[in-house]
């Protein structure tokens, strides 16, 4: 049946979990743009006999030009399930770049096509530049401030790091008093976690 | 509502003359609607300016206080007022960012859009867009058969662009008029709105929008 491959592929994206990326499904996707050639060969014999006939291409409605109708519209369904289905990604892979930053951790890295992995390089760099141009960092900062500076423990051993004035060992399970801003990076990333209370 | 701005901040003045409440207030219902509005609204650049001169002005006085033995909650006090200016001031301009990024074929392809950006959202906007054609060529254009590469059009014969995301404009909003307003005329109905100072309403987005530019009306 036509359209169904398509449709298993925007099902993919939709059944899985918000925010989340599935691995990406060269396979169907190939299979998909594969029918789409066929539906444009069919498409173009049944123009071409239409045209043998000496039949007016724009005007004549026979079962040829029926029949050339519904390869067109199949084709344009899965043209904009695939582009949906691209979209939607890129839609995932941008919030991402807000959350976690330039460098993707590597479960996600997997699950991502090779021209996915170059659109992410390209975006994240194009927001740094965006940035460094109004001199002002807009990923920290996500939520409203409580306190200006928050006590955090350190989750995964980050080691030592040089911040502002100071050199600061951030060994796994120590316990520090930061700047809510520069604890913000480490936390979205799950390196750390913040102590309410 | 007083109109006094910060304009001779003295470092030995006042602390409340460095911070124009004003200002603040203004920056705080700029940020707002933004973020309540479904499509990005006019960049207020000479507030942005005003607001993070005023930010400078603050970090240098929070760090002289924290210097001369005022006393730390004072200083944490002052700290605090100039983490959430701040976080109004990135939240705003991070908001209209993920705007642009969402809706930015719309944007590339409409003026009188693009003239509510920035400079500096030009030049990403820009970028935005050549990043995203060229990614939807690769992965999906390049492999589909002729007639049916365009980004924007479904096929050769479609009259306009039929692929372009564009803001829902008809979603509902919570709003609020500062003043009297008197009866006018809901999009797409016969029903004629009041709007009296602080009441609350909530309508399409699509019939208050020009209020919401003009500044007649809050969204919440």
């Amino acid at each position: 049946m036509y359209g169904r491959k398509a449709f298993q592929l925007v099902k993919e994206l939709a059944s899985g979990e918000k925010g989340q990326l599935t691995p990406y499904n060269s396979d169907l996707f190939d299979q998909v743009t594969a029918e789409c050639s066929q539906h444009h060969l069919e498409l173009q014999s049944l123009i071409r006999k239409i045209q043998e006939e000496g039949l007016d291409v724009q005007t004549t409605r026979n079962s040829e030009h029926y029949g050339s109708l519904i390869h067109h519209l199949a084709l344009v369904r899965n043209k904009r399930c695939l582009m949906a289905y691209v979209h939607n990604r890129a839609e995932i892979i941008r919030s991402l770049i807000w959350k976690v930053g330039p460098v993707l951790p590597q479960e996600i890295q997997e699950r991502l096509s090779h021209t996915e992995e170059e659109y992410f390089k390209r975006h994240s760099a194009a927001l740094q530049s965006c940035m460094s141009r109004l001199d002002l960092d807009l990923t920290v900062d996500m939520v409203p401030p409580k306190d200006p500076y928050i006590q955090v423990r350190v989750l995964d051993d980050i080691g030592v790091v040089l911040s502002d004035d100071k050199t600061t060992n951030f060994a796994r399970h120590s316990m520090h008093f930061l700047k809510r801003t520069d604890a913000e990076q480490f936390i979205s990333r799950g390196l750390m976690e913040e102590l309410t209370g | 509502m007083t109109s006094e701005s910060a304009s001779t901040p003295g470092i030995d003045g006042d602390y409340e003359a460095l911070i124009s409440t004003t200002d603040v207030e203004l920056l705080k219902r700029a940020w707002r609607n933004e973020k309540a509005a479904p499509e990005i609204l006019h960049f207020e650049s000479a507030l942005i300016q005003r607001i993070r001169g005023q930010i400078q002005l603050m970090e240098e006085t929070v760090e002289e206080f924290s210097g001369s033995g005022i006393d730390p909650l004072s200083v944490s006090l002052y700290q605090m007022d100039l983490d959430r200016t701040q976080y109004l001031l990135r939240s705003y301009l991070r908001i209209r960012l993920q705007k642009i990024e969402k809706y930015i074929f719309h944007i590339s392809n409409n003026s009188e859009v693009q003239s509510r950006l920035s400079g500096q959202e030009k030049g990403f906007a820009r970028r935005c867009t050549e990043d995203m054609e060229r990614h939807l060529e690769e992965s999906v254009l390049s492999k589909l058969p002729d007639n049916y590469r365009d980004i924007l059009k479904q096929s050769i014969i479609s009259e306009e662009n039929d692929m372009v995301p564009e803001p829902h404009l008809d979603t509902f909003v919570v709003c609020k008029s500062r003043r009297f307003l008197g009866p006018f005329q809901l999009d797409g109905s016969d029903e004629l709105l009041e709007m009296k100072p602080d009441d609350l309403c909530i309508i399409h987005y699509k019939s208050i929008r020009e209020r919401v530019q003009e500044g007649e009306i809050d969204l919440v």
